[in-house]
């Protein structure tokens, strides 16, 4: 290895790890036949490596836009789902009142805009419609957080879901998004709305294990390097199940046999529920990481 | 657009290129006035591809030395299209008005 390469390959280690392996190889060819070595130069690469420190990857905020987009959509399935199933029992009973609260058409709205937003490329947008969104599956179980603390464990799962959509649209690529197979999630989401409303309950494991494999084949459209990227914005959400059922089973039990003395969530509970999912998202990057292939091997 | 961005996709609009290609491209495009660097390059060649408007046509290596070729999207020569016609139109007031000033100047002194 001569000098300059091995000048030119410490710069270059001062790109992201993720740009280093996509271009590293390129830009040491192109720098070592730049007829204009110089501190100009330098200062060049060191304004690129810091640019792309904070622009973030390429992979990254491709995966991210991904998240956006099929999290936006399940998330607004799921908020149809529970909002159709208020007006069709109002609509039967003949209540004649409000069959639906505001929470709840807030949560469908602010999907509906993220969704928008996605495919018409306005982060903003976006952004304003997640928050709003979140907003609303914080509030939707938060309501009766008092009386059955339960209710806020049962919806965690969509409350991460929402944070993680929330923040994926916020480091997203720019401009307009379609990402392949996002059919396939529209469909998943279809039928995550007819399965709480029309199957009857004998039905619903086999109805929601089709949404998962429509989902899955809508995965499995991406790249891999994106797929496994994509797994972990996923591992926050997928990791509540467990923490849930087993890390909170016995408050909930608890509270179920002694109303009398509804204990609520302490702590150190509210903070397995932010670390776990934070946790889940770090461990699934450097697993992630370490399948990713090495760095291009230094000559000399 | 900047001018970076519009001399990049410009320079792959007539076929695709490698990155030291485009560098030259690029020079030859403004007679030597615009002269891009690795850093600035790959810094907007990485930004097209994640916006879409670029994306890899080929790989090869040369001399033990990775060389990748890019091209134009279908997004990109409508993104090209978009910004020559800006600076198109820019042009013609531009235009317009310094022959009206012209007229004008030419007059005062006739």
């Amino acid at each position: 290895m001569t000098m300059p390469e091995i000048r030119y390959r410490r710069l270059l280690a001062l790109y992201p790890r993720d740009f280093r392996r996509e271009y590293e190889e390129e830009m040491l060819g192109v720098l070592m036949a730049d007829p204009r070595p110089g501190p100009a130069q330098v200062f060049d690469v060191l304004r690129g490596a810091l640019a792309a420190h904070l622009r973030g990857s390429a992979r990254e905020s491709r995966a991210a836009r991904v998240v956006q987009v099929f999290g936006a959509m399940l998330l607004f399935a799921v908020a149809l789902r529970r909002v159709s199933g208020g007006v069709r029992g109002a609509l039967r009973d003949y209540l004649g009142s409000v069959p639906v609260d505001a929470v709840s058409w807030v949560r469908l709205a602010g999907w509906g805009v993220v969704l928008v937003a996605a495919f018409v490329g306005w982060r903003m947008l976006g952004a304003v419609g997640a928050t709003a969104g979140l907003a609303g599956e914080i509030l939707s179980p938060a309501r009766f957080y008092l009386d059955t603390p339960a209710s806020v464990l049962w919806a965690f799962w969509l409350i991460v879901a929402a944070v993680v959509v929330l923040i994926a649209g916020l480091v997203a690529e720019r401009g307009r998004a379609r990402p392949a197979g996002w059919g396939w999630v529209a469909a998943a989401g279809m039928v995550l709305v007819v399965q709480g409303t029309l199957i009857s309950y004998s039905w619903r494991w086999a109805v929601a294990g089709l949404a998962v494999a429509l989902v899955g084949a809508a995965v499995l459209r991406q790249e891999p390097g994106l797929r496994r990227r994509l797994a972990c914005w996923a591992a926050p959400v997928i990791v509540t199940v467990p923490l849930v059922q087993w890390g909170f089973g016995g408050f909930i039990e608890y509270n179920m046999r002694h109303p009398e003395s509804t204990q609520l969530i302490g702590p150190l509970q509210w903070a397995a529920l932010v670390l776990v999912p934070v946790a889940a998202f770090a461990g699934a990057s450097v697993l992630d990481r370490r399948g990713l292939p090495p760095a291009p091997a230094r000559q000399g | 657009m900047n001018e970076p961005t519009f001399l990049i996709l410009t320079a792959l609009a007539g076929e695709s290129q490698h990155g030291y290609a485009v560098i030259e491209d690029v020079e030859r495009m403004t007679g030597g006035r615009v002269r891009l660097r690795a850093g600035t390059l790959y810094a907007a060649l990485d930004r097209l591809r994640g916006e879409g408007l670029i994306e890899v046509d080929r790989e090869e290596v040369v001399q033990s030395r990775l060389r990748r070729y890019y091209r134009l999207t279908g997004a990109g020569e409508q993104s090209l299209a978009a910004e020559t016609a800006r600076l198109r139109e820019q042009a013609t007031i531009a235009e317009g008005r310094l022959r009206a000033r012209r007229a004008d100047f030419g007059g005062a002194t006739a």
